[in-house]
């Protein structure tokens, strides 16, 4: 088959793989799996998973797809457009889908399977919902067998959780750093002593310590744990994960930047009406807002119903933005100046947002002067990249260094800013973009640039 | 080569502590269910007590 080649990341589960086909995701189930895959057809659970939105739907392929000959059955599911990872969510993102991963486990214990693995990136959003991608990972429940992707689900979902709860760190440089999982011991360490109070904390983090950590383990084999009370258990990490408050209570320096720090309510209207304008005039079929805040242009790209990619540093946003409950908003936490890499075995498991992000419409709205004027990149190099990201127009908006914002990333600087000036400007993003429009918005000495790439 | 094993490792000790948790989520349940059962014994207790003294006046 000409164009197909198994996914870089899906190599582990013997029971199938992923695999695209001219930019298309299938699925191999090998037979190795088959008695599974028939169960949870027969067994009804594909249907509950599928019916609440809780796992990705697809229909069944063309068998001659297959890329091996053990294979039993391809299958074509639902293709999602923004593929994401656990290191770009915010703190309720990962709280939602942890909560999703126990859902999962508990219906499907219903129906005679389970989970064998819980990890994050078995789950995308869609719709602004999490959802539970990796078939293959339900397999037949043990019976009087415990759970055994426990130490997975604490390690990925519940301690970057707990540790966030108490730090207020975001829960994304923790799964960065952590990609599997944060240990135990780690956790228990960047835990503060007040956590011990808490019966979540002191269970499954304190006491899964003092067992894991024995110098002779005992033999778990024959161990045996009831069906009623792996539930109990999944409950209780239901209500422990479900009551922790893991949004902010207070603000960020930037979650409430368009209520309190903005210049004024007049430059804000004016902003939006000239946007608005701007997107009157062109079609596109996604886009991706950078350095969001909490969203509100975002959902004005939104209202056109086209999936609209949300970035911002700051999770508070992110998080502010997630609970708004946007269906075509996909709100993730990625700073510009530094975002993700690609990561995994080869660097090839997890793609870079670069790779990820192409839209046809890029919306940078005060943006540019915190790039170059905090971050020292170059005008020449923001544009470069600009240039990467959009597919067809970008909407720029141009921050003057009288401007009070911008005045106030200078004035602790010693050196004096060289080649910051609209000329400078036009200059760097006019070698790749022409300007269709270029207005002022009132109330302020800023301008709102559209743009259009020359390759169009 | 082909290696045929638990498709994750569930770590050494993590059978052992779902068990020691599940039997610490239950002693809670029965602690909990004890300590109702002793304010409802006190508050019929009580209540009989409140309305014989009542009467009585």
């Amino acid at each position: 088959m000409t164009g197909s080649r198994p996914h870089p990341a899906s190599f582990r589960d013997p029971a199938g793989f992923v695999f695209t086909v001219d930019g298309m995701i299938y699925r191999q189930v090998n037979k190795w799996y088959s008695f599974r895959y028939d169960y949870l057809h027969q067994c009804g659970l594909y249907e509950r998973l599928t019916g609440q939105g809780l796992m990705v739907p697809y229909t069944e392929g063309p068998p001659d797809l297959a890329l091996s000959g053990d294979a039993y059955k391809i299958l074509s599911p639902l293709q999602i457009r923004h593929i994401s990872y656990p290191s770009e969510w915010c703190p309720e993102q990962l709280k939602d889908a942890a909560l999703l991963t126990l859902k999962v486990q508990r219906i499907a214990m219903e129906n005679g399977m389970g989970l064998k693995d819980a990890t994050p990136l078995n789950i995308q959003f869609l719709n602004g919902q999490p959802i539970l991608i990796d078939t293959l990972s339900l397999d037949l429940y043990e019976p009087k067998k415990p759970w055994i992707a426990y130490r997975q689900f604490c390690e990925c979902f519940l301690f970057p959780l707990y540790i966030h709860r108490y730090a207020r760190t975001g829960t994304g440089k923790i799964a960065a750093a952590w990609p599997d999982g944060i240990p135990v011991g780690e956790t228990a360490r960047l835990l503060p002593f007040k956590s011990r109070w808490s019966m979540g904390a002191w269970l499954h983090v304190f006491l899964q310590r003092r067992v894991t950590s024995r110098k002779s383990p005992v033999d778990e084999r024959h161990l045996t744990f009831s069906k009623a009370k792996l539930n109990n258990l999944l409950a209780h990490l239901q209500s422990t994960i479900g009551g922790l408050k893991v949004s902010s209570g207070s603000p960020s320096s930037w979650s409430n930047y368009y209520d309190e720090t903005i210049l004024g309510k007049d430059y804000l209207a004016a902003k939006q009406r000239l946007f608005r304008q701007f997107l009157d005039t062109i079609e596109f079929a996604d886009a991706l807002d950078l350095g969001c805040n909490d969203g509100l242009f975002s959902k004005i790209l939104a209202e056109s119903g086209k999936p609209v990619i949300a970035i911002d540093s700051d999770w508070q946003c992110i998080d502010k933005l997630y609970r708004s409950h946007s269906r075509h908003i996909l709100p993730l936490c990625i700073d510009l100046a530094n975002p993700t890499p690609a990561t995994g075995f080869r660097n090839a498991e997890r793609t870079s947002f670069t790779d990820r992000a192409a839209s046809d419409l890029v919306t940078a709205l005060a943006l540019i002067h915190h790039l170059t004027l905090a971050n020292n990149i170059p005008m020449s190099l923001i544009a470069e990249y600009m240039n990467q990201l959009a597919k067809k127009y970008l909407i720029v908006e141009y921050v003057p260094l009288s401007d009070p914002k911008a005045n106030d990333l200078i004035t602790r600087r010693q050196s004096r800013v060289v080649g910051y000036d609209p000329e400078q400007f036009e200059m760097a993003f006019g070698r790749d973009f022409q300007i269709e429009k270029k207005d002022p918005i009132a109330g302020s000495e800023r301008v709102l640039y559209l743009l259009k790439k020359r390759t169009l | 080569m082909h290696i045929f094993l638990l498709y994750i490792d569930p770590g050494s000790g993590s059978y052992l502590v779902q068990v020691i948790i599940a039997a610490v989520l239950g002693g809670a349940f029965w602690i909990k269910k004890f300590w109702r059962k002793i304010r409802s014994v006190f508050t019929t207790l009580f209540a009989v007590l409140f309305t014989r003294r009542k009467k009585e006046q």
